[in-house]
């Protein structure tokens, strides 16, 4: 196989998004590698509405989405090698694989994207205590994709856990399954997705119980049943099932094992506003800069790396020069990208950040080598929830160097 | 061939009746194999913490100190003609300050006196060397270079493996509800019809007292101890490159800070006494306890996510010590008692009870020929994948189902194909890993759901 331009790793939305724009950007070969046997990443397994928005402005099915996507890359510039695992990124940069089409080998090529993506904890990782039977006890990742692949459940009832948006992904898979969702269980005082979620849940007559816990999992070769605590006392559910949703962290597997430098506020690699990370050649995007935002976001930031790509495999310019730092501070979870580098090879990465609190009337703030340079008033900011600030007003604070925080005040 | 009658039936497919099972298939005789489970080893030896004791960490002068040195002695010997890896990583029993250190120099002088002369007493300078990252303020530490970590699933699985290889039967799902002696022949009663053997070897584990009742013995009760574990992400591997025990009291050995061959990092057992052997939960405060202290002792460590949680139950009696049974007039042995040291100390028990079950009556002779060889896949993060073992690896080795283990199609495959093949997700996880890692399925959940499915719809088509 001749070495292409670019390699890409993961064919989510971020990196076929990424595929498109190196195209565009004049990469004139672009291979994208999948360790799945099938291309689309995980909205593939998504029939329901709501993927794509921020990218193509349409509402779609994460199906749908996944192929508008891949039909831009129906040429003969980009191959795709699904079953083929990528191991490790050696400096060049080179990329290890294995797999059945191309074996145990490495390709090198002058431009790597990682887009990786995330997957939920599941509930060891949360260390929900209880038994551990053998059926039943999931992640809506494999709930997913057992429902897409067809593989029977035997299940009636299930108990979600979590109420993040993709808890209530869960009810449009579990209605096709022939599941019914006994509760949701949510620790906080309210759900985390929006309230339309909380509507349609009602409507399906879904309980959703609030300032609950999953306190022990019941069944020995199949769940039986779990324990809550909830503002009552505690509560015995019964069903087959139990679906841990949300808690998304990054797959950095890779990342790591390349050497990457990692932000331990994001679990994912550190990138400049461009997506390069702290290997030459390598750049990241999508969820596996931080979990999570929507496929549509990632899918913006998958072009916009990919058209900084393409541009550095034209320039063959520097790598990733000096800038400043952006940190998170106090109320706010983390900040993507994490640095501002001071040089200028196409359109910025959106910034992605997150509140770690709630707060009423907020006040956002951003301080350059401790002074206050920048505030910004909100109503109210719920923990979990996106920060709005743009980056070029972070640009044009960055461009001057320094250590830039971001906080609540 | 087999006259529908043994010689010798083992119950119990825990490491150690595989174990003992394996030691007989080397003598002329027929030996049976009883399991009351779907699979081997899914009882007290699932759930362990999977490092090689020498035996100086059990009582000294006791049986079961002698025969866990014997047991280690020939699992270093014996474990990699089978494929069974041993990362021989030493422990430090670290003291934390003075009354630890006190004890820790009282213990070491046991341990001299019985013959346990290889461990060290060592100060902090050598501890940080060997395990830099360790909390500060360890005063001092026993350094035993002989300690192991081992594979705790494959070790059962090859004494089986090579036991049925040299002609022992292996028969699973058959739980013995009864039995009786007629005319100097044991009738162990299965859901199958009847298993007539001379003599009965009881490793029942957790149930050896219910067995034990089956025969119409009653010289023990079963006190099961319940241990819970948590295993951190092999990101946190590269913490910590030996064992780190604490000082032990006369009632719990403590909560040990672990590598696995897996290429993870283990923290516990907690010390739980339960009443009911099948009592296998984690708890809020067992998991609680265990954070605690793995963050006391190795701290970087809470920067890491957990993988797994399991607990182990500990086959305990009303005696802390083995209980090795032999009943001359009715060919019995009573296994029991075997506490937490089944892993370390199944070779030399298996030796131990062969040579007390010989001395029944008829003279057991060893047979002439060698015994034929089998090897596990080693599933040790160190060893080769399968797909870096030839130049020109085989597809299926190419192609990988479980991304976080690193598990292959084939590796799957040949497990389905071995003449003790997985029947459960379980069977197949302690056999090629798939699932254990850290997305606990999430990615390759389904299709490994689905493999298993096809495989098992296959074997009963």
């Amino acid at each position: 196989m001749t070495n292409p331009d670019a390699i890409v790793i993961g064919s989510g939305p971020a990196g076929l998004a990424a595929a498109i724009s190196l195209r565009q950007g004049g990469a004139s070969s672009v291979l994208i590698l999948d360790r799945d046997d099938s291309a689309g990443g995980l909205p593939r397994f998504c029939a329901h509405p709501g993927f794509g928005w921020e990218y193509t402005r349409r509402l779609e099915g994460g199906p749908r989405f996944v192929a508008r996507l891949l039909a831009q890359l129906e040429t003969d510039a980009v191959r795709i090698a699904t079953s083929t695992t990528a191991i490790a990124v050696h400096p060049g940069p080179e990329v290890e694989i294995v797999g059945p089409r191309f074996g145990h080998t490495r390709i090198a090529a002058p431009v790597v994207v990682l887009a990786t993506g995330a997957r939920e904890r599941p509930r060891s990782a949360r260390l929900v205590p209880g038994r551990r039977p053998e059926f039943g006890v999931l992640n809506t990742g494999q709930l997913q994709q057992m429902v897409a692949r067809r593989i029977p459940t035997g299940v009636k009832r299930a108990v979600v856990v979590g109420s993040e948006h993709v808890a209530f992904s869960v009810l449009a898979t579990a209605r096709k399954a022939g599941i019914s969702i006994a509760a949701i269980l949510e620790d906080g005082a309210r759900i985390r997705s929006y309230p339309p979620a909380e509507w349609l849940a009602r409507l399906l007559g879904t309980r959703i119980l609030l300032k609950t816990r999953i306190e022990e999992i019941l069944g020995r070769e199949r769940v039986e049943g779990v324990v809550v605590r909830c503002p009552t006392g505690a509560l015995t559910v019964p069903c087959e099932m139990v679906v841990f949703t949300g808690e998304f962290v990054p797959d950095s597997v890779l990342a790591r094992d390349s050497g990457l430098m990692i932000d331990p506020a994001t679990a994912g690699p550190i990138v400049d506003q461009y997506g390069r990370t702290s290997v030459p050649g390598v750049f990241a995007a999508g969820n596996l800069l931080r979990a999570i935002e929507s496929s549509g976001w990632s899918a913006i930031e998958g072009a916009r790396i990919g058209l900084a790509a393409a541009r550095h495999l034209r320039s063959a310019g520097r790598w990733r020069p000096s800038g400043a730092t952006l940190t998170n501070g106090r109320g706010v979870s983390y900040v993507v990208p994490q640095i501002w580098a001071d040089d200028e090879i196409g359109s910025f990465l959106p910034i992605s950040l997150r509140a770690s609190l709630d707060h009423n009337r907020a006040q956002i703030r951003i301080v350059r080598n401790d002074e206050v340079e920048w505030r910004g008033r909100m109503q109210s900011m719920r923990i979990g929830r996106r920060l709005p600030i743009s980056s070029d007003t972070i640009d044009a604070l960055a461009r001057r160097g320094g250590e830039i925080r971001i906080d609540i005040a | 061939m087999n006259s529908g009658q043994y010689d010798f039936a083992v119950i119990g497919a825990g490491v150690v009746g595989c174990a003992i099972a394996r030691e007989l298939s080397r003598y002329d005789c027929q030996t049976i194999l009883i399991e009351s489970r779907s699979d081997l080893g899914d009882g007290a030896s699932k759930g362990n913490s999977a490092v090689l004791s020498t035996g100086a960490d059990t009582p000294f002068g006791s049986l079961e100190c002698r025969l866990v040195a014997r047991g280690h002695a020939r699992y270093f010997a014996e474990a990699p003609s089978l494929g069974l890896p041993i990362l021989a990583i030493g422990s430090l029993t670290v003291a934390w300050n003075s009354d630890q250190l006190a004890m820790l120099t009282s213990m070491h002088a046991d341990a001299v006196a019985a013959g346990f002369g290889d461990g060290e007493i060592v100060g902090p300078d050598f501890i940080y060397a060997k395990t830099p990252r360790l909390a500060r303020g360890a005063v001092a530490a026993i350094w035993d270079p002989h300690e192991a970590i081992v594979d705790p699933f494959s070790t059962p699985l090859a004494y089986a493996l090579d036991a049925v290889e040299n002609d022992v039967e292996f028969r699973h799902s058959s739980p013995v509800t009864g039995a009786f002696r007629n005319s100097g022949i044991w009738h162990l009663e299965t859901p199958a019809g009847n298993i007539r053997t001379g003599t009965v070897i009881n490793c029942g584990g957790l149930w050896a007292d219910k067995v034990d009742s089956l025969g119409g013995f009653s010289d023990f009760s079963s006190r099961p101890r319940r241990g819970q574990f948590i295993v951190y992400d092999k990101s946190a591997r590269s913490l910590l490159d030996v064992v780190i025990k604490p000082v032990p009291t006369p009632s719990y050995r403590g909560v040990l800070v672990t590598p696995t061959v897996f290429g993870n990092v283990l923290v516990g057992p907690t010390a739980e006494d339960i009443d009911d052997p099948d009592d296998w939960r984690t708890t809020h405060e067992g998991l609680a306890a265990l954070r605690e202290a793995a963050l006391r002792i190795l701290p970087e460590l809470g920067a890491h996510e957990v993988t797994a949680t399991y607990c182990g139950v500990r086959p305990g009696t009303d005696r802390a010590e083995y209980r090795i049974i032999p009943r001359p007039d009715a060919s019995w042995v009573s296994v029991a008692g075997i506490r937490s040291t089944g892993l370390s100390g199944a070779l030399g028990i298996a030796e131990h009870v062969v040579a007390l079950a010989s001395g029944f009556g008829s003279h057991l002779a060893r047979k002439s020929r060698e015994p034929r060889p089998i090897r596990v896949p080693s599933l040790c993060s160190l060893d080769p994948r399968p797909w870096e073992r030839t130049a020109t690896p085989a597809r299926a080795d190419l192609e990988i189902v479980c991304h976080c283990e690193g598990t292959t199609l084939g590796q799957i495959e040949s497990a389905f194909a071995s003449p003790i093949p997985p029947r459960s997700l379980k069977a197949l996880k302690r056999r090629t890993r798939a699932t254990f890692g850290r997305c606990q399925g999430f990615y390759c959940g389904a299709r490994v759901r689905m493999l298993l499915d096809e495989a098992l719809a296959g074997r009963t088509a």
